[in-house]
């Protein structure tokens, strides 16, 4: 404190420096007003309307919100509602199994191409941009070509037919039956419980093309964490006979702690949030076949713009997910931190 | 891809075009208490969606011909590509909405009860445009409480289009008409390929057509109380969802299509149960296709078909109310809308206008016949919230994760609380009454 009281003293004394700070404003400032609109603007706006109750179609527009917003005022009522809503937690169980497929896989893919790629091998620039080139994509673009690999008639069932095996139907992106319960069914245990069902292969089929774009992204920054690991300590490590398999158990592994801890948190943001290719691969369906692939940031646009129960509802929705990723992310930080493991 | 996804959405939806063309230029009169000269240079915004390049077309050249009738009148035509229902509401709640738009008819009881739509009535009074002239199971689509709240630009019914090599292939003489004939129809087709010939999407807009032909209802008479879940309704969940059961019928997804209509372009069907927009489609992507156009099966109760229309209405914040009466007057009246409806996409909703239609396609005459006993694709405030809980249900059905008796009961709950239910709700009332 005292230190930063000092900074500041000398700050303001130097003309130089206060003038630099000025600049430095001015040049922020389009910045700042286009992020504080269009970013915090819509978030408080959100926070805002999930009290109301109102629906794009409300006559008045947008406008009749601060004209009279007693009109329309609900206060918790969408907030209680949610929680009765079997469609919400129809989609929080999609998203959790979602996330739950999604990030380790990503995270252990990404994990093990970043190393592959570290090594001094052939062509290593090759498979890096290879690897990282999904990332960079548009995934709408991507979504599109895998809803056609996945068609009845795409490479996907062409390849498993070729190969002997049963093609599924309904075919990959109009099945809702889960994965698990069918696994289950196929080992003679019936009447699997709805939670245990797992996400469907409609689903599945969504996860695995998520992973597939994602894993670039986690591989990269995998890599700039690998690279920051000084050498010294593998060439330790070496001289003391250390295999290839303890080097990464214990040294990559443990070095790479908040790198690790990096990945997971953004993996677990975006697949709560996942929105574009739940969008476009289950966009005739409006929620996927019978609401299987509905995820929390779906039910939000299904309820907000489908002539659902309106935009101060869909509001609500999306603050209770906002609390949700802000609740994982604790909980994540508390699990992957420093302090706990001393 | 994205294009194709578009297109079997708009055809689930019925979003086949018709553009009327008459022209009525009006001199500024003051309506609403707005000022008249800002009328006389007027812009007018008109925006719908479009399902293909050509279909722009052709309107386009219907836009031409109005905007030389009405030189004064600045026309801005935007259509919208992709998701046309949440940009309309957007821009409906940001005020920004065009002055003209479409309206589906499953959405229009949400927009008028909103009151986003300029009531017409004394526009149409003043210019003598009599809604007796239109079909009255059309018109009463964008009617609320004595209101007109939009005029049909067209519409469409549901029939059966056949692969007629196919027919010959399994033995079929004459086209099935009534679901013990569309059996065995169905068996004889699975007979003779292995595969099945009938090509059914697991959607409501298609079920409730045979949920009303074997006698069930939505509501009940006086519209006061959701009826969906009955005996009747179990028939005809049953011999739809049957046919798929018992592999007659495949999904258009595991038939490897995008639409029903898709299919038999390709194919991979014999026989499905859709409206005219088949024709433009099957034209361009299976001109070789002979193919047969019957009305839908009778069910046990009665014939029955369901049939799709979309109307140009007025936003009801305007600032040119008379401009864009002008044009939706023009894109409606019996000139323009039989200049519209020669171009083939979908079937004009003037009843004046049927026999010259059908006199220039007249093995479309199925379609318009089916207009004479068809129920409007409306299902009150609310509706099409409730479309898409109850096709969730019937995906659930087809998949086998519920059986019909449940799958009924979850449609009547979604109805339930989908569904704002109001006396005035017509239900299946017909929508065409016999012209020719």
């Amino acid at each position: 404190m005292a230190i930063a009281l000092d900074r500041k003293r000398k700050r303001s004394r130097n003309p130089i420096v206060a003038e630099d700070r000025i600049a430095g404003l001015v040049f922020v400032l389009p910045a700042m007003l286009v992020f504080g609109v269009f970013v915090f603007g819509a978030i408080i706006f959100a926070f805002y309307v999930s009290f109301h109750d109102w629906k794009l179609t409300d006559r008045g527009g947008i406008w009749a919100l601060f004209t009279d917003p007693g009109k329309t005022w609900v206060g918790f009522d969408n907030y209680r509602h949610i929680f009765g809503n079997p469609d919400f937690w129809t989609a929080f169980r999609n998203t959790s199994w979602y996330a739950l497929g999604v990030v380790p896989a990503q995270t252990l893919t990404g994990l093990t191409l970043a190393v592959l790629a570290n090594q001094k091998i052939k062509g290593r620039t090759f498979f890096r941009t290879a690897f990282y080139f999904p990332s960079i994509s548009s995934s709408v673009v991507i979504a599109i070509i895998f809803l056609w690999m996945y068609s009845a008639r795409g490479p996907i069932n062409f390849v498993i037919q070729k190969l002997g095996f049963p093609t599924p139907r309904p075919v990959w992106l109009s099945n809702p039956n889960g994965v698990l319960e069918m696994g289950l069914n196929g080992i003679g245990i019936d009447n699997v419980p709805n939670w245990l069902a797992g996400p469907s292969l409609a689903l599945l089929s969504i996860m695995m093309l998520n992973v597939w774009t994602t894993t670039g992204t986690m591989m990269v920054i995998f890599l700039a964490g690998l690279q920051n690991i000084p050498g010294d300590v593998y060439e330790a490590a070496v001289l003391d006979g250390a295999s290839r398999f303890r080097q990464f158990r214990d040294i990559t592994v443990p070095l790479l702690r908040p790198v690790t801890a990096f990945v997971i948190t953004i993996g677990l943001i975006g697949t709560f949030q996942v929105f574009d290719q739940i969008w476009v691969m289950s966009e005739g369906n409006n929620g996927g076949p019978f609401r299987t692939t509905t995820t929390l940031a779906f039910l939000v646009y299904l309820e907000g713009f489908r002539q659902g129960r309106g935009l101060g509802y869909a509001s609500a929705l999306a603050v209770v997910l906002f609390a949700i990723i802000l609740v994982l992310y604790f909980i994540q930080r508390w699990i992957t931190s420093d302090k706990r493991h001393g | 891809m994205k294009k194709s996804i578009g297109e079997q959405r708009i055809s689930n939806r019925a979003r086949v075009l018709a553009f009327p063309a008459a022209a009525a230029l009006l001199t500024g009169q003051s309506l609403l208490g707005r000022s008249v000269s800002a009328q006389e240079n007027a812009t007018v915004r008109l925006t719908g969606w479009t399902s293909s390049p050509a279909e722009q077309t052709l309107f386009e050249q219907v836009l031409e011909d109005f905007k030389t009738a009405n030189p004064t009148i600045d026309l801005k035509y935007e259509p919208i590509t992709g998701d046309y229902p949440t940009k309309l509401q957007t821009d409906m709640a940001a005020g920004t909405v065009a002055d003209v738009f479409y309206v589906d008819s499953i959405l229009a009881p949400d927009l008028m009860a909103s009151g986003q739509l300029l009531a017409l009535d004394d526009l149409m009074a003043r210019d003598s445009v009599n809604a007796a002239d239109f079909y009255p199971g059309l018109i009463s689509s964008f009617q609320l409480d004595g209101a007109t709240y939009g005029l049909p630009k067209d519409f469409s019914t549901l029939a059966m289009v056949w692969d007629k090599a196919a027919f010959e292939a399994a033995g079929i003489a004459n086209a099935p008409t009534n679901w013990d004939e569309l059996k065995a129809a169905g068996q004889a087709l699975l007979d003779s390929t292995g595969a099945p010939g009938i090509v059914i999407p697991s959607d409501i807009a298609r079920e409730l057509a045979f949920h009303y032909a074997a006698g069930g209802s939505v509501f009940n008479e006086d519209g006061s109380a959701i009826v969906f879940d009955s005996p009747e309704g179990a028939a005809a969940l049953d011999f739809y969802y049957g046919l798929y059961r018992d592999g007659l019928a495949a999904t258009p997804a595991d038939a490897g299509a995008q639409w029903p209509g898709d299919a038999l372009a390709k194919g991979l069907a014999a026989l499905v149960f859709e409206g005219n927009w088949v024709f433009p489609f099957l034209q361009e992507n299976a001109p070789d296709l002979d193919f047969g156009i019957a009305e839908l099966p009778a069910g046990p109760a009665k014939k029955m078909t369901l049939a799709f229309t979309v109307s140009f209405s007025v936003f009801s914040g305007t600032k040119v109310p008379e401009a864009a009466w002008t044009l939706v007057n023009y894109l409606t009246g019996p000139e323009g809308m039989g200049k519209w409806a020669s171009l083939g996409l979908a079937m004009p909703s003037r009843t004046g206008l049927a026999d010259a239609w059908i006199a220039e396609f007249p093995e479309r005459q199925p379609f318009l016949a089916g207009g004479e006993y068809a129920a409007g694709w409306q299902l009150g405030v609310g509706g099409n919230a409730f479309v898409n809980d109850a096709n969730a249900e019937l995906q659930g059905l087809f998949a086998g994760q519920q059986d019909v008796a449940t799958t009924l009961q979850k449609i009547q709950k979604a109805a339930e609380t989908r569904i704002e239910l109001s006396p005035s709700v017509e239900t299946a009332s017909p929508v065409a009454s016999p012209t020719s």
